[in-house]
């Protein structure tokens, strides 16, 4: 049984962390624009993902450092404190763009005004995170992000031409507005390499307790989460693919994302999505906020984590509190969530080479890891895909003007 | 608002008219998608009513920009034209959400949403 927990972990941070409002945006957006032609990106995000989060979820089960312990001990304090400020600007313009989210999803399904929901929302989050525990808020998101699999449904349904979405996996360059397709390419690794996850991630098996005994769990969790998150944003992009690119809509709401199952599937097909999309990005939420105060209070050396009281823990509390209070007034100013979402994307992508790095370099440590350090696998992986994250570090911003925030 | 609704600010010129003409497209055949499952009881009164709502103040916004904005001597009667257009789009969309459960009202505003739009 503890196994099965275990491994709700993964589909947590599968559900709710990979597939989040990113992933809902450039999967759908680039599926809508370029077909199946961005199909390749999708899995060279995930295997980033997996080496990464399976090398951070192993250094916390070993030395039982989480990623912003290991960022603060090897980048030295004013590097750390750059990729502290990063990684919380760009923690707070998603927890935004999930919230946001959130509340589209349930003005859909209730027909409620979307500021009073947003209300309903951030109150809900802090009476979840004060009164569940990590077990069910695992759960609760977890599971209920599984309706997401609607998705996959919606996209055998829609009847692709599979040797069409085959071909999209071999990588190439659309000859085809070149600049909006890497833009895209940049979007959708930084969709699936999003850093809040392994901040959450490796926090939630120091949280967890993982001990060497949990390596093979934590490989577990990190392939069968993310391969799991993988596969919907494929769905996601045949659904682009099938229903919006030959009516010409380029999906710039998350209800036209919903409709897209909804086209297929009909009614319950539509609502499955809507629930699918509220407990998938609300687990995001849940992640991003906890990252956010996880960063804050290691960092900082203070006491942190969910399995401590509010007030064994006050200040990595008023942490997640005040992050939520700061992101819902972004919110409330009237941005849209959805365009918020690409500029975080493209912002969290620059962030990638300073969290990653600190985790190769921790996993490669014997003195931490002893016999459990990086392998030749990890480590060959570890450093090509350093090299892909900085390539795309470097060209995000100038894309992202280039194409005008993907709009040409 | 209007730089987040992708119209830019500044001069119209034909590049920028073209994006625009292209979101508007895309607007327009989204609300005829949406119209088209409304039309077949494949949405929900709630669903229909808040995302043509959205797509609606999306026109809006571009019927307002396009009217206003100042644009090149050369384009500047299509411009006026395109601000027309979505004036229109908006107001088939506030028809739908004024009348989310209607089929008739649905299959309507579809027909005239794909005109609109472009579809195929």
């Amino acid at each position: 049984v503890s196994k099965v927990f275990g491994l709700a972990l993964g589909i947590l941070a599968a559900i709710g962390g990979f597939v989040d409002i990113g992933d809902l945006v450039f999967n759908t957006a680039a599926g809508a624009t370029f077909g199946y032609e961005l199909a390749w990106v999708i899995p060279i995000g995930v295997l980033g993902i997996i080496v990464y989060s399976e090398m951070c979820g192993r250094v916390a089960a070993v030395s039982g450092m989480a990623v912003f312990d290991a960022i603060r001990e090897r980048v030295g304090f004013k590097a750390a404190l750059g990729a502290l400020v990063s990684s919380e600007v760009v923690n707070l313009m998603t927890l935004a763009c999930e919230i946001g989210g959130v509340a589209i999803a349930l003005q859909l399904l209730s027909g409620l005004p979307y500021r009073w929901l947003i209300l309903i929302a951030v109150v809900a989050f802090v009476v979840i995170i004060w009164v569940t525990s990590f077990e069910w808020i695992e759960r609760l998101f977890g599971y209920g992000g599984l309706c997401m699999l609607v998705f996959a449904v919606a996209a055998v349904k829609a009847g692709p031409d599979w040797a069409e979405v085959g071909k999209g996996f071999v990588p190439h360059i659309a000859q085809n507005d070149p600049a909006l397709y890497l833009y895209f390419v940049i979007g959708l690794l930084g969709a699936a390499m999003t850093p809040y996850e392994v901040y959450f991630y490796s926090s939630g098996g120091v949280e967890e307790e993982w001990g060497p005994k949990d390596i093979g769990m934590n490989r577990a969790n990190a392939i069968v989460g993310y391969g799991l998150g993988g596969t919907l944003s494929i769905a996601l992009m045949i659904v682009g693919a099938t229903v919006f690119l030959g009516h010409g809509i380029s999906p710039e709401h998350l209800g036209t994302i919903a409709l897209g199952s909804g086209d297929t599937l009909g009614k319950f097909g539509l609502l499955i999505a809507l629930v699918g999309i509220l407990f998938a990005v609300g687990g995001a939420s849940i992640d991003t906020v906890f990252a956010g105060a996880y960063n804050l209070a290691q960092f900082c050396g203070w006491e942190w984590g969910r399995y401590r009281s509010p007030r064994g823990a006050p200040r990595f509390t008023l942490t997640w509190f005040v992050l939520l209070v700061l992101a819902m007034g972004i919110v409330m100013t009237g941005v849209d969530p959805v365009v918020l979402t690409e500029y975080a994307v493209i912002f969290s992508v620059v962030a990638l080479p300073l969290t990653y790095l600190p985790i190769l370099l921790v996993a490669n440590d014997r003195a931490y890891m002893g016999r459990y350090g990086n392998g030749r696998l990890a480590n060959v992986l570890g450093v090509i895909y350093l090299v892909v994250i900085m390539v795309v570090a470097v060209t995000a911003i100038p894309l992202l003007i280039l194409t005008n925030t993907g709009q040409n | 608002v209007v730089l987040l609704a992708g119209c830019n600010g500044g001069t119209v010129d034909r590049h920028a008219l073209t994006n625009d003409t292209a979101t508007l497209d895309s607007i327009a055949s989204d609300g005829a998608l949406l119209a088209h499952n409304a039309a077949r009881g494949k949405t929900t009164i709630n669903f229909t009513r808040e995302q043509a709502k959205a797509l609606k103040i999306q026109a809006s916004n571009f019927a307002d920009a396009l009217a206003k904005r100042s644009a090149l001597a050369s384009i500047k009667q299509r411009v006026r034209a395109k601000a027309k257009d979505a004036s229109t789009l908006a107001a088939v969309l506030d028809r739908l959400q004024e009348d989310p459960s209607d089929r008739e009202v649905a299959t309507a505003a579809e027909q005239e949403l794909s005109k609109l739009g472009g579809c195929p």
